[in-house]
């Protein structure tokens, strides 16, 4: 479905220049070389090809690429930027279509999935990476390899640090003021407010990880037989 | 930039601020104390804070916040650097990218360094963008003539598989220390310290964290891509694959513990950050090299490591 020609810069600009903070502009100078598609990982996978996002949006078929699924299929690895012969931060430019994407109500899932746990964690602990480990399978590993309990906590101690991290009670309130103020804890509320779903699973107890069912989103979930047997 | 001008503007204090990054904290507690103990025994202090927290800018990347939001963010973990008078070092691509990314962008736009300082000043902080961010490779590489005079441990005997990871050779390849698509700077490294090199062909194909894709895809795309890597990886039979990278490190470890899992092949490569490469060569502590944290074994390589070691030492002795 292709929308009628017409300048795409301007229409764009018009409608997500503030939100896009004008970073993808450079577009306009793509050679359709496809250099970039060639190197892709996402496009040797899926579907997803740069060129065409790059000739659709200049097109004027906004509307085909900020509701497309493959926007979200980048894997920001900057190969398609360290090949292109008109240095277009292509990357970048996926990022700030993903914000255009977002005001048009698309896309909200996909955050959600980044929300919770990592931003939530940055929230909570001043870190964007938990201390638990939610795979059992690596705890398993660790156990073996460390001959401790697997937790990283026990790791740490062993290698003469504190179990945990340190973040200032000073550094918690800081970054907390500015979430705050800047509109982020607004943004978080948001997203939580119109992805309303179960959490997934929820890392702490493994029995809980059992109660959770199989579904195409919890293949991150790797519970052996006799994991599960011992937990029942 | 050619090398030598990247080099040239890379300067080594004694004192430097080190980044710590949230994987080398809570996953791989190693990168932060073998990076710590090597740098002493060159005669630098790697200074940290605990009012250092996430670099932050991850969040507007995955568009979780506005770059409203996490530009205070960052400019406050800059501020707590700026305010000891250091440089910063990073261990992670990702954090190098943002605090780099963020402080250009601020110090090419006076309004909006105006504007992040007025929220700043209201914790009593200000960012003057004082101080230069290095990537380790910028720092170790410059100190590799100091590292090879200062190696104990020989890696001699030992074949490394290098992963230089995206997001520094890709996204600065106007400024990075070396070329996106044929770098050498690792090899010369490991080379310096007496290792050999071990060739494959997807040296430069991304790990498959790819910053959001294993969250929003799930293992859709980046489960089949980690394997070809790590296929194209195992056949050149390295004892370990060196990364500079947390994320990659992460990805590149763990994934193989996932396919063993599913029955996917065997695979045991392990993975080491450029850090515990050079601490395992100064003859830094093993327990404080941390491996223990990692999920593919270092038994094997360590076993190997010694009994050339112990060669080595008949020979020299």
């Amino acid at each position: 479905m292709h929308e009628t020609n017409k300048e795409w810069l301007p229409g764009f600009d018009k409608k997500f220049a503030e939100l896009t903070h004008q970073m993808v502009k450079d577009l306009e100078k793509c050679l359709q070389c496809g250099k970039c598609t060639g190197q892709c990982p996402a496009a040797k996978l899926s579907s997803y090809n740069p060129r065409e996002i790059i000739r659709d949006l200049r097109m004027g078929n906004v509307d085909k690429v900020i509701s497309s699924h493959e926007l979200w299929l980048c894997f920001f690895c900057s190969g398609c930027y360290a090949v292109c012969p008109r240095d277009i931060n292509f990357p970048f430019a996926v990022s700030m279509l993903r914000y255009a994407a977002l005001a048009q109500g698309y896309g909200w899932e996909e955050v959600k999935e980044i929300k919770d746990p990592y931003a939530q964690d940055y929230y909570n602990t001043g870190l964007s990476v938990n201390v638990n480990e939610r795979n059992l399978g690596v705890k398993k590993e660790i156990a073996k390899n460390s001959g401790t309990d697997g937790r990283i906590e026990t790791v740490r101690r062993k290698m003469g640090l504190p179990p945990k991290r340190k973040i200032s009670q000073r550094a918690m309130s800081e970054i907390r003021f500015i979430a705050d103020a800047t509109g982020m804890t607004d943004l978080f509320k948001e997203i939580d407010k119109k992805v309303a779903k179960e959490k997934s699973w929820n890392y702490g107890s493994p029995a809980d990880l059992v109660k959770v069912k199989k579904g195409p989103n919890q293949k991150f979930i790797d519970i052996e037989d006799e994991e599960k047997e011992r937990i029942s | 930039m050619a090398r030598q001008q990247v080099l040239e503007k890379t300067k080594v204090s004694d004192r430097i601020f080190l980044f710590q990054p949230c994987v080398g904290s809570n996953k791989y507690p190693g990168l932060i104390t073998s990076a710590t103990e090597f740098f002493r025994k060159l005669g630098i202090e790697l200074v940290t804070s605990d009012d250092q927290t996430c670099c932050g800018g991850f969040l507007t990347f995955t568009n979780v916040a506005q770059p409203t939001s996490t530009m205070p963010a960052v400019a406050r973990n800059i501020a707590v650097a700026e305010e000891m008078g250091l440089d910063i070092l990073t261990l992670c691509n990702g954090c190098h990218t943002f605090l780099t990314e963020f402080s250009h962008f601020m110090n090419d736009r006076p309004p909006v360094k105006n504007v992040v300082n007025v929220i700043l000043s209201m914790i009593g902080r200000e960012y003057k963008g004082s101080q230069d961010i290095y990537h380790s490779l910028e720092i170790i590489y410059k100190l590799k003539e100091k590292i090879r005079k200062n190696v104990t441990r020989s890696l001699s005997g030992m074949r490394f598989a290098t992963h230089y990871g995206c997001h520094y050779l890709n996204g600065f390849k106007k400024t990075a220390l070396d070329d996106p698509h044929m770098p050498t700077i690792m090899e010369e490294l490991i080379e310096a310290m007496g290792g050999e090199i071990a060739e494959y062909g997807e040296n430069r194909t991304c790990c498959g964290t790819g910053l959001t894709q294993i969250i929003i895809n799930k293992e859709t795309l980046s489960l089949p891509h980690t394997k070809m890597k790590l296929d194209n990886l195992n056949a050149a039979e390295p004892d370990a694959v060196v990364v500079v990278c947390p994320y990659c490190l992460a990805q590149i470890d763990r994934m193989q513990q996932k396919l063993n899992y599913r029955g996917s092949g065997d695979y045991k490569v392990p993975v080491i950050h450029l850090v515990q490469l050079v601490g395992l060569a100064l003859g830094v502590d093993v327990v404080k090299l941390g491996f223990d944290a990692h999920a593919i074994s270092f038994k094997n390589f360590l076993r190997k490591f010694e009994s050339v070691q112990a060669k080595a030492e008949v020979v020299n002795g």
